[in-house]
């Protein structure tokens, strides 16, 4: 941690020294608190080195509007709220002008709250439960393809597909887990659909055993499964259902967007999961991508997901905002990402954030599972209208 | 409910509870000799599971990478009592207990920064993951398995116990250490055992538990060793028999409140299955199978 900030800090200082046109008089914290030990260690480990990525392109191109250089600190919240409240109380006293959050709602709630207060403003892009507004406040945006935007997409697909009745599996321990398949079934009745069932599991269960065999019994039949679970409750539920001869497609969302759903081998052929972006060939996310394991080692298809993409995205929507705003006051940044409508970044979608809780109205990508490889659908970006509401 | 529909969820019980009582027989073993509640359980299954990854990844056949989930968890219980049990093996109860959060912890990261924080895929057999059809009912093979390797191994421990001269060791300094050191059985011979047998019954439990659901990961663990604690406690501290049956009986209460529990009540379950477990302990203080002390000396 302490390291990080030390190299963030010389690599500042090493591209002032590079930089002659840099005009730049300020430095600007923008503070970073992530999981990076814990259960949130891999997601908030893609976050950390996306945004790094995108601190370090901004200040070797002589800072915001050439004028604010970035020192970016890192706090480890440890995947914990009450560490996450501690580092956001942390980067607050120590000036941050903006900060990027944890990835799970509730550490990110608690890394908000003191933020709210001194009105900074916090991008969650990774937090993809649609709650930070109500439960924080007006100075939070969440960037990731958030979960009802998520469930709009599935739903219309699953529609679209002729599908008519639909059982979903929820897990109440966290948001993400229960919140999204019931954004699913709102969304999916509101086409028209119905829903024959819901089970309940809890992380960790392992044993499916139960609700498979509830399934089975489920008269009609869904035509579609859908469920927001992932590893390992993903991949023990699967298995499960299609041990027991039960062939009912299955819907889920970017949580199984993992290697471990490839590994699944005949078992997961089929599945179609909604996720945050793919990097088709030639796409702006394949660059990104090439561009994120040139540096960090790893391959393309195993070791990056779109969360390290939509962290780069909102460093640049902070930079974009300080200069629109010009000003790193937290009000007029506030003002000038509400203000955005169709922001661009290594994503390839577009982004608005003049929506009504802040969630970002962007491209969802549709993935199924074939021959045991990702084949993208396509990106769709649900009419606002489709949205069900947070 | 149709009978077909009962038997299947006894069926889903008894794999279930077996995996517990798997888990829990090890932590009984451990804690009857030396009054250790070994929380570093959880990673001797983690550590097995890795083992079963590694050699999956390297290529090698599942049935070595199942010799090879054992080996490691039997490996890694014995190195555990030597390197960090043995010193403090006279200590508090709460500095063993202690000193077993501070493995599981150190443990934890070992496994995140050493391999990675995120779940390692193994791909499983197909012929694991189909279905056996008795009549009208499917088993998953897996599950099938487990049931009968579950009774496989409490057979051969049966008879391990109490047919083998260090079966019976075990057994004599389970019901009193100091007895039977005075005796002449060697404390760190039957500890040592102890672990090792822990170990094993670690590997075979991570082996169904990493077959069903397809990945490992640092924290795998926790959950199910969680979970045979209840177990142990259930069935009685210290019985060995107590925790087999302690096992088998949650996986029976968790899947009965899965099954049949209204809908909008099965969120609730895990607090209805403490709150079974709590009604027990009140109704039989030592659990199902505990003794009072006094009628053991």
């Amino acid at each position: 941690m302490k390291r990080r900030h030390v190299l963030g800090t010389l690599a500042a200082a090493a591209a002032l020294s590079q930089a002659p046109l840099a005009q730049a008089q300020e430095t600007i914290v923008i503070g970073f608190g992530g999981g990076l030990t814990g259960y949130l260690a891999y997601y908030d480990g893609l976050v950390l080195n996306g945004a790094q990525m995108a601190v370090d392109e901004i200040n070797a191109a002589g800072g915001i509007a050439g004028k604010y250089m970035i020192d970016f600190q890192v706090k480890d919240v440890r995947s914990e709220a009450a560490a996450a409240a501690v580092a956001g109380n942390e980067l607050v006293a120590a000036g941050a002008v903006a900060l990027i959050s944890p990835c799970d709602a509730d550490p990110a709630i608690a890394f908000a709250q003191p933020a709210q207060a001194a009105q900074i403003p916090v991008i969650a892009p990774c937090a993809s439960t649609p709650v930070l507004f109500a439960a924080v406040g007006d100075y939070t945006f969440q960037t990731y393809t958030a979960d009802n935007l998520q469930a709009a997409v599935s739903a219309k697909y699953a529609r679209e597909r002729g599908y008519a009745n639909a059982y979903i599996l929820i897990s109440p321990d966290t948001p993400y887990t229960e919140k999204l398949p019931l954004y699913f079934a709102d969304a999916f009745q509101k086409m028209g659909g119905a829903l024959v069932g819901q089970g309940t599991y809890a992380f960790g269960q392992q044993d499916f055993s139960a609700e498979v065999t509830n399934i089975k019994a489920l008269d009609p039949q869904p035509d579609v499964i859908m469920t927001s679970a992932y590893e390992p409750d993903f991949p023990a539920f699967i298995k499960q259902l299609r041990a027991a001869g039960i062939t009912t497609p299955v819907i889920g969302s970017d949580g199984i967007d993992s290697g471990t759903t490839l590994a699944l081998g005949e078992i997961a052929e089929g599945v179609v999961f909604t996720t945050g972006g793919f990097p088709a060939p030639g796409s702006d996310l394949e660059a990104f991508y090439k561009a994120y394991v040139a540096r960090y080692g790893g391959a393309i298809e195993t070791d990056v997901a779109p969360f390290a993409a939509v962290a780069h995205e909102a460093v640049m929507t902070l930079a974009k905002a300080i200069e629109a705003a010009g000003s790193t006051e937290g009000a007029a940044i506030r003002d000038a990402l509400a203000a955005m409508t169709d922001f661009k970044g290594v994503t390839g979608s577009t982004v608005a954030l003049n929506t009504p809780n802040n969630v970002a109205l962007r491209d969802v990508a549709l993935v199924r599972v074939t021959g045991g490889a990702k084949e993208h659908l396509g990106n769709m970006q649900p009419a606002a209208a489709d949205v069900p509401a947070p | 409910m149709t009978i077909e529909l009962l038997l299947q969820q006894v069926l889903n019980a008894l794999s279930l509870g077996g995996t517990y009582a798997l888990l829990a027989l090890g932590l009984a073993i451990v804690f009857s000799m030396m009054g250790l509640i070994n929380f570093a359980h959880g990673e001797i299954m983690s550590g097995a599971g890795y083992g079963l990854w590694f050699v999956i990844l390297v290529g090698l056949p599942f049935g070595l990478g199942i010799v090879a989930a054992v080996v490691t968890g039997l490996a890694i219980a014995v190195a555990m009592e030597k390197i960090a049990f043995r010193p403090v093996r006279s200590a508090s109860p709460a500095a063993l207990l202690l000193t077993s959060f501070a493995v599981s912890g150190i443990m934890q990261v070992l496994f995140q920064n050493l391999i990675s924080p995120k779940g390692r895929p193994v791909a499983v057999p197909d012929v694991l993951t189909g279905s056996w059809t008795l009549g009208t009912l499917h088993v998953g093979t897996i599950q099938a398995l487990s049931i009968i390797v579950t009774l496989a191994l409490l057979a051969g421990l049966t008879v391990f116990f109490r047919r083998t001269r260090m079966g019976i060791a075990m057994r004599a300094a389970a019901s009193d250490f100091d007895v039977a050191r005075l005796m002449g059985i060697r404390a760190n011979a039957v500890i040592a055992a102890a672990f090792g047998v822990s170990g094993v019954l670690a590997g075979a439990a991570a082996t169904f538990w990493v077959a069903q659901r397809g990945s490992v990961d640092p924290l795998m663990g926790f959950l199910p060793v969680l979970k045979a604690f209840i177990a142990v406690i259930v069935g009685g501290l210290g019985r060995l028999e107590g925790a087999v049956a302690g096992g088998f009986l949650l996986g029976f209460i968790e899947i009965g409140l899965r099954a049949f529990l209204p809908d909008d009540l099965v969120a609730y379950r895990e607090a209805l299955t403490l709150a079974l477990v709590i009604l027990i302990l009140v109704l039989r203080p030592r659990g199902l199978m505990g003794r009072a002390r006094e009628s053991v000396r």
